[in-house]
Formats: structure tokens, sequence, C-alpha cells
């Protein structure tokens, strides 16, 4: 059952296109990206939105003709929706370099869909001051091409917008926090709405939206937290569905390791000596992700939500064809399964098949952990 | 047709490049026990210089994978990796060198003695996923190497500016310093430049071959492309250059004497991607209608200059270049370059090889299948396979179409 309170952001995700359009019908120029190591800061401060682009549970024919089968559902599913037409409200794509899949769709999009601007950032993969003032060049950058497009910087303006994103990241973990002591009043499906709806809608918008959201819990039951805890762990998820199969069938969600969730908001901001350097010091100090990190340094960092959250299982969900992650998995479960927390992988390809295998293959891992 | 196997090579040098690969091995073999440090490297960048300038021995595990195709053993380094627990739709040289160093290498087998432990490994951040995670999985087997953490920009060749090869510069400097920290040895300014200037002599040889390439007949083909397992493991080395100076005048030689790869030279054809190491050749296949494959994507990377005068900037400004053409920052290049080289070498048709194990090189294929078409009128064939992994070939469906191609390609002429 879905709750009252999700509705609003439930609205957004159903009706992304229409909502998108009636933003770029007032003037506002869009800008799309796959992967959260986007800049979304410094591009939401020069007066342009950035809108995370989703994928399609359609067929992908028309994106058949341009990339081979074995490319992520999500790209693809996205690169379809452009190709469709459905991204006609973009003006480009800003990318941070993150797994080949995503970078050669930005190629793709820009050689067959067009737009005024595509860049894929290159980004550090150390931290240290050479790379820091890298990184800074590579803002300017970005800067001087969003300016192209009519954008307008200004450091103050910039950190409203760190404060702004930061404070929305700190709702969000908030409320990871109450998902820890299970007293969180959203089912798992329920919450990746609210996460999904955080990808398309402006900020401001966003967080009034979640303040409403946090002010109609205290007034609402608390939800028992039944079921048996688990962590989610993979590439982006965008089927609500999932995880609602997960959680009927005895399953409780209680934290994550996603690019739709807890990657995307810890930490909530950075600091520096001036905004662009604390927006720099973020990215670098991110919740590692697989595309840009070492298997054995996320150990730790899954290690410490599993025992905050007191998940006892780890589901492995992956885009299918997704190398980061998978290049990453049998390390991964070997050593959660040596610390004693069982763990199982399920590939997502274009069209799961939710309600056979899918269903099956939880049923049965829920019952190793009970 | 059963498959092919190995590729039918005609030129004498091409012969001699068994006796090349089983020394550099033997040199890699024989290193630790001269006290010479051995380092594992990706390929393609400055490091492969300053290691050979320091009297370091470079491993390179990418290169161990077409060895280990030529052998046969992929198969069974892949089970090793699929026990483990690793997809099938991960990148082949992963799977292979995965596979290799926790199967066969720990029971102290492989051909050609098996490749030497590290005792320091060069782990890029760059280039594509799979290739950092190689290095990732490298360091876990190999505990007691001491790890440099590279970083390189993932910048297209045709956005690099100052600052870019600024961050390379300092990047090789910091490299340098690690191995002067790590093996004792000092790197000697002169022998660099010595080395540099090796590595450009390579260079222009390996621009001069290629340009023979172009002559009508073309004196060897795609098949003979091993010869670039030199501009891999030797760049920088008398060997190299050697070597090259050898097959340069044996190409010089048939080209001036018109001796072509086939005596029948009807349609001159393009190969993209990766080939297929487990069946070489099928770059022969075409040679019974009267097709050569006269030139490759690749052997574009090794085309590019140093500036000997300035051996540490040059060294960055090859990895700025060259690394990155096996990542996905860049379409508009890689379509530059085949337009390029198709235009250069009378290009009739060209095989597009969709590969399963190579997602960066794979993107942006059908992009150049249109440009091929629309800029050069020059049409292409998409075949489905892997560069590793034989199982997602199916020589049945390459044979088909492949005739069907060929037909029509003659039918133009
Ligand atoms: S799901 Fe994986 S392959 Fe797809 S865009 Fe994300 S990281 Fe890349
Ligand atoms: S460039 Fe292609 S073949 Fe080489 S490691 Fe990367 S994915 Fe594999």
């Amino acid at each position: 059952m879905r709750s009252k309170m999700v509705e609003p952001f439930v609205e957004i995700v159903r009706n992304e296109q229409a909502y998108l359009t009636e933003i770029a019908s007032r003037g506002k120029a869009i800008i799309g990206y796959f992967c959260t190591y986007t800049p979304l800061e410094l591009i939401h401060s020069m007066g342009i939105v950035p809108v995370r682009l989703t994928g399609s549970s359609r067929q992908t024919d028309k994106a058949y003709s341009l990339v081979p089968s074995f490319i992520c559902p999500y790209v693809r599913g996205a690169l379809e929706k452009g190709l469709g037409g459905e991204y006609n409200f973009l003006s480009g794509i800003i990318q941070g370099y993150t797994c080949d899949a995503a970078c050669g769709i930005v190629n793709i999009w820009e050689e067959n869909i067009g737009g005024k601007l595509f860049y894929s950032m290159p980004l550090p993969y150390n931290k240290s001051a050479a790379s820091g003032e890298f990184m800074r060049a590579r803002m300017m950058d970005l800067v001087k091409m969003l300016e192209s497009i009519g954008g307008d910087f200004q450091e103050g303006k910039l950190r409203s917008s760190l404060e702004l994103y930061g404070e929305i990241r700190q709702a969000m973990l908030d409320m990871y926090t109450m998902r820890y002591r299970g007293s969180l009043p959203l089912s798992a499906g329920d919450f990746l709405y609210v996460v999904l709806a955080g990808f398309i809608t402006p900020p401001a918008d966003y967080l009034a939206m979640l303040k409403t959201l946090v002010s109609t819990f205290t007034t609402t039951a608390t939800r028992k937290p039944d079921g048996v805890p688990i962590l989610v762990s993979g590439s982006i998820i965008e089927n609500t569905r999932l995880f609602e199969i997960v959680e009927d069938r005895g399953g409780r969600i209680v934290a994550d390791d996603l690019c739709t969730g807890y990657r995307n908001f810890s930490p909530p901001s950075g600091s520096g000596k001036d905004a662009v350097d604390a927006l720099i010091d973020r990215y670098m100090n991110r919740f590692p992700c697989p595309s840009r990190s070492r298997v054995l340094e996320r150990l730790p960092h899954l290690a410490d939500l599993i025992q905050a959250s007191g998940a006892k299982g780890v589901l492995f969900l992956f885009q299918k064809f997704c190398t980061p992650h998978l290049a990453d998995h049998p390390v991964l479960a070997r050593e959660l399964n040596a610390k004693g927390i069982p763990s199982l992988a399920i590939e997502i390809a274009e069209s799961p098949d939710v309600d056979g295998q899918f269903m099956t293959r939880i049923e049965s891992f829920l019952e190793i952990l009970k | 047709m059963e498959k092919s196997g190995k590729s039918k090579k005609r030129l004498t040098t091409a012969k001699e490049l068994s006796r090349i690969i089983i020394e550099y091995y033997q040199e890699c073999n024989q290193a630790r026990g001269m006290g010479k440090p051995v380092g594992w490297m990706p390929p393609m960048n400055g490091g492969i210089e300053i290691f050979y300038a320091m009297d370091l021995q470079p491993v390179f595990p990418e290169n161990w994978s077409p060895i280990c195709a030529a052998f046969g053993l992929t198969p069974e380094n892949f089970r090793v990796t699929e026990e483990m627990g690793y997809s099938r739709d991960l990148c082949g040289y992963l799977r292979n060198i995965n596979g290799y160093v926790y199967g066969l290498m720990k029971n102290g087998g492989g051909p050609l003695g098996g490749l030497p432990e590290p005792d320091l490994i060069i782990s890029p951040g760059a280039g594509c996923i799979p290739v950092m995670k190689i290095f990732h999985i490298m360091e876990e087997r190999f505990p007691d190497a001491k790890v440099f953490r590279a970083d390189l920009p993932q910048v297209a060749v045709e956005d690099i500016r100052e600052d870019h090869l600024r961050y390379a510069v300092s990047e090789i400097n910091r490299l340098i310093e690690f191995l002067t920290e790590a093996t004792g040895r000092t790197l000697d300014r002169d022998r660099l430049a010595e080395v540099v200037m090796l590595s450009d002599r390579a260079c222009a040889l390996w621009d001069e071959i290629m340009a023979y390439r172009k002559s009508i007949p073309t004196p060897f083909s795609a098949a003979e492309i091993g010869i670039m397992f030199v501009m891999v493991t030797r760049q920088g080395t008398q060997t190299a250059v050697d070597y090259l100076t050898r097959v340069r005048d044996e190409v010089r030689e048939r080209a001036l004497s018109k001796i072509g790869v086939i005596e029948n030279e009807k349609v001159r054809l393009f190969w993209d991607n990766i080939p297929p190491w487990y069946n070489m050749g099928l770059l022969n296949y075409f040679e019974t209608m009267g097709g050569v494959m006269v030139a490759e994507t690749y052997s574009a990377a090794w085309s590019l200059r140093l500036d000997v005068k300035n051996p540490i900037e040059t060294l960055a400004m090859k990895s700025l270049m060259s690394y990155p053409m096996v990542s996905c920052v860049s379409i508009k290049k890689r379509k530059e370059m085949v337009l390029k080289a198709c235009r250069e070498y009378h290009i009739d048709g060209a095989i597009l090889h969709s590969n399963k194990s190579c997602h960066p090189i794979t993107l942006g294929q059908m992009d150049i299948k249109r440009a091929l078409e629309k800029d050069l009128g020059i049409p292409s064939l998409v075949i489905d396979g892997d560069h590793m992994d034989e199982r997602n070939f199916s020589m049945a469906q390459f044979q088909t179409r492949a005739d069907a191609f060929m037909e029509m390609l003659l039918q133009k002429k």
C-alpha cells in the first residue's frame, strides 16, 4: 500500500516529462546527467536546472540501432527516451567520468540527438593538492561552458546552492537514521519515490516537499519494524516494485549503498576556503562508488552501514552489464560472508521478470536470513 | 569452415616475432634474479620509458591476455574467474588475467615461463573501468608489491590544454619519486633522454611502416599486426628500433616490388576494434575471395611523435593522448581516425567488430558506420564477437554475413 504522504513525490516521478517541460517553458535551461558525480550545486547556482536522466522500462528499439545489446539497461533506456524526443527540453548533458557506459552515451547523445552543451568531466582519482587544483580548473571550465548557455556565476550564489543541497542531503540522512531506528514510517518503495523525485525537482521546491513530508511523520503512526532487516547495494534502482516485493515477502530494507540512495547523500556537504573548494571537498570525500574506488575501501563503509542499521544480509541489485559493480561484487560477497553476512546478487535486465524469478530468489534468500 | 586459429603471416620479420616475444618474457622472468625490480603496469603511457630509463622491468598484464589466447589457456583462466563469482559480462582481459593470477600462476604454470610476481604495481586512475579494476585485483593478489596510485585526466585529445598537461607532468614526476623511493634507483636524465629518443624512433618507424600499407597492393595485412608487440612492451629500447627497422626494410621492399599479401588484391578492408585473439585467422578470412584486411583502428594508437628535448613533458603528453583511447572520452576523435585511415588506405569496406568485452571501443561504432557511409561511401559490416571470449562469437554467423558482404563489395567494384 502506497502511503498518502508520498503522493506528491510519486506524482512528479510519474509525470516527469510534463513536469520538466513546464519548467523549461518558463525559460529555464535544463541540463541532464547520469551520474551523481556531477557538480549539481555549481550548475544550479548559475541558474540552470540539473536533472538526472532516467531509464525506461519500455523496449529500447531506437537505442538498439546505436548501441550494442550489452550496455546497461539504464543508460540505454535514457537514450531511447532521448531519441523519442522525450528529452527535447534539455540543453545538454554534463557528466563526471564515472563509467564507460554513461560517458559513451554522452558522446552518442551529442552525435545523434544534439544540444548545446556536452561535457564528460575528468575527475581526479586521488586526493592531493595537485588533484584539487586540477579539479578546480575543471570546475572553471564548466563555469565558462554554462556561461555560454546563459548561466551566471557568482560565489555568493554558489554558497547558497551548497547550503540548499547540503540541507536536502542532511534531511535525507536524518531519514536514514530514523530508518535504522525503525521509526521511518515509509516502506522502502515509498522511500525510493522520495529519492527519485529529488533527481527531477528543483532543489528549493524539493526541500519544501521534504519538510512537509517530515512534518507529517509525527502525526502518523510509526511503522512497525517487522521483517528481516537487509541492506541493498548496487547501481541505480528506478523500479520501486523491486523493493515492494522484498518487503511483501518478509524483508525490510533498512539501509542501502545505492546511487539512488545513500551514496548520493553522504556526506551532506564539504568545507574549504571558498565555495568552489567546499564543492570539490565534498566530491573528493564522497561515500565511495565502485566506479571511482577500490573494493576494499568500500568494505569498511558497508560494514559501518550494516552495523548502524542492523542488517542481517545484503541484497546486491545490479544493472545488467554494469562493469564497476560486477567487478567489485565477488570480493565484497566473499568479505561479507567472512563477517557472517550472507548476500544475494540479482542483475536487473531490461524488463525484470519481477513477479517470477525475482520473487522466488528473494524468498529463498530471506529464508536463509531468518 | 572450422575455426581458423592462428593468422597466416607473410612477412619474414613477422615470423621473427615469436623470438622477440620469448626473449621479452625471458627477460621478465630473469629480472628478479638479477636484482631488477619488476613492475606491472597498463600499456600506452609514459611509464614504460621511465621504467626502461631506470633499468626496471615493465610487465603488461593486458599483453598477457593475447598470449594466453594464443596458447589456448583462456578457457581455463575464465573457469577460475567464473568460479570466484565474476560475471561473464565483464571484459575478457579482466577475466583472463584474474583467472591466470589466481589459477595457473599460483600453481607455477603458464607459457613462456609465466609472469614474474610484481615488486611494484602502477595502478591507473584513468582509462576504462575494467583496466582500473584489473589493477585493483592485482593489488589484492600481490599484497607485498608497492603500489603507485596513478591519476591521469580522462580528457579527449581535442580538449587537452595546458593545465591537463601540467597535472600529467606532476603525476610523472610523482611516479619517478615513487620509483626512486621504492627501488633505491635514481633516474639518470641523460639516460631518459636516450630512451625517449629510442621511443620516438620507434614511433617514426611505426608511421613509416604503416604508410607503406597505403600501397596497392598492400605489402602486409592486419593479420601481421602482432608486430605491435614491440610497441606495447619495448618502446624506448634498441630492440624495438632494430626490429622495426627490419620490418620497415622488408615492407618497403615488398611495397616497391608490388608484392601484395595475396596475388590478386580486389577488395581492401578495414578492421575496427580489438581482434579476436583466440582466432586471428579471421583476419585472413576474406583472402580467398580477394579481400585483404589492409588497416585497423588501434595501430593509430602508436602513431605519435615524442619531443626528445622535453622528455618529461613529452611522456606526460603521450600518456594523455594514448591512454584515454581506451575510455569513452571522445567518439569524435575515433571517428576522425577511422575516416582518415579509410581514406588514406583506399578502403572499400569496413568490418566493425562489436566487441562484447570492450564497451569503450564498441560504443560509438554505429556513428562511425554512418559517417563512413555518408562521408566516404564506404559500407561496413557489424559482426558480433568478443576479443577474448570465444563463447560470444559464432563462426557460422560470421561466415554467412562476411560472405554476403564480400559479394556485395565485389559487385560494387
Ligand atoms: S548502472 Fe553501471 S554501467 Fe550503468 S551508468 Fe551506472 S555505473 Fe554505469
Ligand atoms: S579498453 Fe576495452 S579491452 Fe581494454 S581493458 Fe578496457 S574494456 Fe577491456
